[in-house]
Formats: structure tokens, C-alpha cells, sequence
């Protein structure tokens, strides 16, 4: 991540801030990458296409779903034969029915990538094919990735002393 | 003739691990398929939230149990990102070597699974017998043959033990001339080339559509490999070229694994040179000790210390012996990582299955799925 990079990045971050002036939030540099970006999810679709067909980012490395408590980020990789480098995309949802506009009809990938963080992260995929339990038994009420999913209780965490 | 559904799997010689693969077929034709997984889902990244860091590393060995070694690698360097820590640069070379080496276990145990599903016994057991050789040598450095827990934040817990690197030496020689060996066996039997050839074909812009990496992405002729493309560890010293074939189907498959096992001696012995030039730490020094190997992170006051640490973030991408693996750490100030999340290449290999299967016969299906190569431990985490 160079000079070359900073300038691949500095002209992607003018680029899109033209094309979407109210939904683009900024692009933050992230070490490794080409940074990332924040967007509002209302621009979510016209985002990915933007991204997959202008700036040759074809493929999608990974979907994930963080919680914040008050706030769910999702976030997308995505990774570029052209530039060779990964760039994130990320927006924030809020805590009270997170839902986005799916990413398959750009990147098919996403479709298990989707699966998984509706089931895991409760974040919903609208317009998403198929979007039922991947890894945990049809019907599952619960989301485990939720930081309110407690694996046990905290008084059971208490360790006594140890000598090494 | 009336379609119907029928189960391959969660027993089924096909799986090579627990998931079931639901095929609508029509006589023997294939119309559609559904990959159901779960059946192996443990849990990891929520487990890793409750975890100090190096704990984690505990887990990774079993996210994919042919491939512990390059799990770790994987998860320590997102860790690293987001904890600040830079490894020595022999523990750098020490990874690259491991990688490389699990990279020959996990290919080797591939081509002794699926050559026997296509109905050759005999190379099963060479390949096994070669393997073995690679786990003798993480027994050496780590004491263990598959779950190695050899990682630390900063580095490797140990350093190679004396006369590691003649004894690696030898064992480079001796799998060049099985790997030979291999080839005879298969590309030279008519079994193999009948049930292989044309079969399984995904050409290159459905397998970027498709989100596939690794050898089953290269065997479409594309050269994406993230040990080139985005270097870690010493991957930037070493020598290699990336393998690719031409053909996208079964045999393609066969042949991209084939070469990357001869590269992945190539790199190995360079590894061996610089190692052996280079004595050096194999720890960062000046880490707090709750960081440090060999130590648990335990003090006084037992597990639960309060500190406060920089935040940061890491992701992490490796060329896992599958494919393109990629973690994303969240270090949020605490002992434990606030998140992790995996992306295993063989999820979304496996989510395209439609793609490669769809078409072809129900007797197809053992030798693509093969040529796959389908870890369920790093699908279902």
C-alpha cells in the first residue's frame, strides 16, 4: 500500500463522493487495504454496482456482521483483480430490525455470506433468494453472534489462581 | 423416469465430513442440488469472543483439522494487526515454512481421499504414508500432529529444534520423487482420465462470478493468489510461481494441486536456507507477559485482569491450502477480541455447487466433490 495506493484511493474517495453526495459517508484508511468505506444503506444497491462495474472490484471476499450494541455494522470485502488489493465497505444499521438491501444480485457470493449473518447477527437481506438457517437448525430463535447471547453467566468466569 | 430427492449424505463416502448434500435427480441426471451444512457448526467465532487471544488459537487448529497450521497463521496475523504487534522476522519465516508444509499435508491427504473415491486404492495408502512424514516434522517443532497451538501473538512458541532442517531436507527429497510418483499412478490410469476428464467444468468468469478461490479458481486459468497478490509473512522473499491450468475440470483441479505441492518444496527449502543463516528470536521481545509465549495469560489475580489496551483492528487474508481465507479481528481495549470473523474459501466453493454439479450424472458427483476438496470443520466453524 503505497504511493500508488493512497492515489487509487484518494481518487476512488472523489469519485464517489460526486456520484453519491448524501450517501457516501467517507473512507476511512484501514493498514492492508484500500480502506474503507462508510455508506449509508439506502444507496446500498448503487453502491455495490458502482463499485463491481466502474472501480473493478469483481469479487466478494467475505460479508460480516459486527454488534455494536446500540448500532449493527455490516461489512463487505471485496477484492479487485485489476488494483489487486481488498477494499471494505461498511454501514451502520440501527439495533432495531437492522435490514439492507441484499448483495447477490451484484456479487452472487453473497448468498451464503448472507445466510449466515441473518442467522448469526439477525441483520436482514432484502430482496435476498434464499435467505433460511445455513449453519444452525431450521427455525432457531436465537442469534448467537448478538453480544446480549450470553455463553454463561458471569460469575462462572471467576478463575481461581493458577501457578505457572 | 419421475424425479425425486434424494441425500447424499451426513453419511456418505462423498462427504468426507459431516454435511449433507440434497440432489434432485431425474434417473441418473442431476437437476438441481442443495448443500446443507451445520452439522459441524461449533461455534468459534462466539467461543473466540470469550477467549484471550492466544486461547483462540486452540480453536483455529480445529477450524479446519487438515489445515490447523495455516488457520493459525491466519487468525495470528489478524490479531496482530489489531493488537499492534510485530513478529520477529524469523518467526515470519517459521510461518511461511509451517504454512508450506501443512499446505503438502493438506494436498497430500486430498489426493489419497479423492483417488480413492475414484476407485484406486492404492495411491490412498502412498499418500497417507507420505503425510505422515509432514506430521512427524510438526511433531518435532510443535509436539503435535495435527492441533499444534504453535502461534503466538509476536511470534512462534518455540524455536526448530536441532537437526530440524537436515531432517526437513530430507523429507523435501523424498516427496519430489513420490509426487512423481503420483502423477504416474493417476494421469497415466485410464480409471482416472475417464472418470476426470471434462467433468466438474466451471470456466473462469463463473468461478470469479461464483466468488471461488484457489485451486479450483486457477484451474480456470486465472492467476489469483493471495501469497503473490497481497504478501505476509516472507512470502515476499521467496521464489514460486503461481499454479495454473487451463482445463476447469477435475483433472485441471489435479494438476493445479500437483504443481503447488512441487512450489510449495520450493519455498520450503528456501525457508530452510534463510532459517538456517538467521538464528534470532523467534518471540517479539518487551511484550506484556499475558502476551508472551510460553506463559497463559494468567496472573495474580487470576483470568479476569482489567487493562486497557490501544483498540485496533485487524483483517487478515492468507492462501489457505483450499483457497482465499479471511479473518477480521475487533479489538475493542479488552483481553479478549470483541469479534472474529472467518471466511473459509471452501463456504463459498461449496455455495456454487450448482454451478459444477448441475447437468452432470449421479456417478459425477463422488470425483467433483472430490476435486472440491470439502473441509466441513472450516465450512461450519
Amino acid at each position: 500500500m503505497e504511493a500508488s495506493a493512497r492515489l487509487f484511493q484518494r481518487d476512488l474517495m472523489g469519485k464517489l463522493s460526486k456520484r453519491f453526495p448524501t450517501g457516501f459517508l467517507g473512507l476511512d484508511p484501514f493498514p492492508g487495504t484500500f480502506g474503507r468505506i462508510r455508506f449509508d444503506p439506502a444507496i446500498a444497491l448503487e453502491l455495490f454496482r458502482e463499485i463491481r462495474d466502474v472501480h473493478a472490484f469483481e469479487h466478494l471476499a467475505m460479508v460480516a456482521g459486527i454488534d455494536w450494541v446500540e448500532r449493527r455494522e455490516v461489512l463487505y470485502t471485496v477484492w479487485s483483480d485489476v488494483h489487486r488489493g481488498y477494499l471494505l465497505l461498511s454501514a451502520m444499521l440501527p439495533a432495531e430490525r437492522p435490514h439492507i438491501e441484499t448483495a447477490t444480485t451484484v456479487w452472487p457470493s453473497a448468498n451464503w455470506h448472507e445466510r449466515e449473518t441473518w442467522e448469526l447477527v439477525d441483520i436482514t437481506f432484502d430482496h435476498h433468494p434464499d435467505l433460511r438457517n445455513l449453519l444452525l437448525p431450521t427455525g432457531y430463535q436465537f442469534h448467537p453472534l448478538l453480544r446480549s447471547f450470553k455463553l454463561h453467566e458471569p460469575e462462572e468466569l471467576e478463575v481461581k489462581v493458577r501457578h505457572v | 423416469m419421475s424425479e425425486m430427492w434424494i441425500n447424499m449424505g451426513p453419511q456418505h463416502p462423498m462427504t468426507h465430513g459431516l454435511w449433507n448434500l440434497r440432489v434432485r435427480i431425474d434417473g441418473e441426471l442431476v437437476l438441481e442440488v442443495d448443500p446443507e451444512m451445520g452439522y459441524l457448526h461449533r461455534g468459534i467465532e462466539k467461543i473466540s469472543e470469550d477467549r484471550h487471544y492466544n486461547e483462540v488459537i486452540t480453536l483455529m487448529d480445529r477450524t479446519c483439522y487438515v489445515a490447523g497450521m495455516a488457520w493459525e497463521n491466519l487468525f495470528i496475523l489478524g490479531a496482530e494487526q489489531a493488537l499492534h504487534v510485530e513478529p520477529p522476522e524469523r518467526a515470519k519465516w517459521i510461518r511461511t515454512l509451517s504454512e508450506e508444509f501443512q499446505r503438502i499435508g493438506s494436498h497430500v491427504m486430498w489426493y489419497a481421499a479423492f483417488v480413492q473415491d475414484i476407485g484406486l486404492m492404492a495411491p490412498f495408502l502412498y499418500g497417507m504414508r507420505d503425510r505422515d512424514l509432514v506430521l512427524d516434522l510438526f511433531q518435532s517443532y510443535t509436539g503435535a500432529r495435527m492441533t499444534y497451538e504453535y502461534n503466538r501473538v509476536g511470534g512462534v512458541r518455540n524455536d526448530l529444534p536441532p537437526g530440524f532442517i537436515d531432517r526437513a531436507r530430507k523429507v523435501c527429497d523424498w516427496l519430489l520423487d513420490r509426487f512423481q510418483e503420483y502423477d504416474d499412478l493417476c494421469l497415466g490410469s485410464d480409471i482416472f482420465r475417464k472418470r476426470c476428464d471434462g467433468l466438474g467444468v466451471l470456466k473462469a468468469a463463473d468461478c470469479v462470478r461464483a466468488g471461488i478461490t484457489g485451486p479450483m479458481l486457477r484451474s480456470a486459468g486465472v492467476k489469483r493468489d493471495v501469497r503473490k497478490d497481497r504478501p505476509y509473512n516472507a512470502y515476499d522473499q521467496v521464489e514460486f510461481d503461481v499454479a495454473v491450468a487451463d482445463g476447469a475440470d477435475v483433472t485441471a483441479r489435479y494438476l493445479v494441486r500437483m504443481e503447488e505441492l512441487r512450489q510449495s518444496v520450493r519455498i520450503i527449502r528456501q525457508c530452510l536456507d534463510w532459517l538456517e543463516r538467521n538464528p534470532g528470536p523467534a518471540m517479539a521481545e518487551n511484550l506484556p507477559r499475558w502476551m508472551g509465549a510460553p506463559y497463559a495469560p494468567v496472573g495474580k489475580e487470576g483470568y479476569l485482569l482489567k487493562r486497557n489496551y490501544p483498540k485496533g483492528v485487524g483483517l487478515s487474508a492468507i492462501e489457505e491450502p483450499h483457497g482465499e481465507a479471511l479473518a477480521y479481528v475487533v479489538n475493542e481495549g479488552g483481553e479478549h477480541p470483541y469479534r472474529v470473523k472467518l471466511k473459509s474459501p471452501i463456504f463459498t466453493n461449496l455455495s456454487a455447487a450448482k454451478h459444477y454439479l448441475v447437468g452432470y450424472r449421479v456417478a459425477d458427483i463422488p470425483p467433483i466433490m472430490g476435486s472440491v476438496d470439502v473441509c466441513v470443520g472450516e465450512v461450519d466453524r
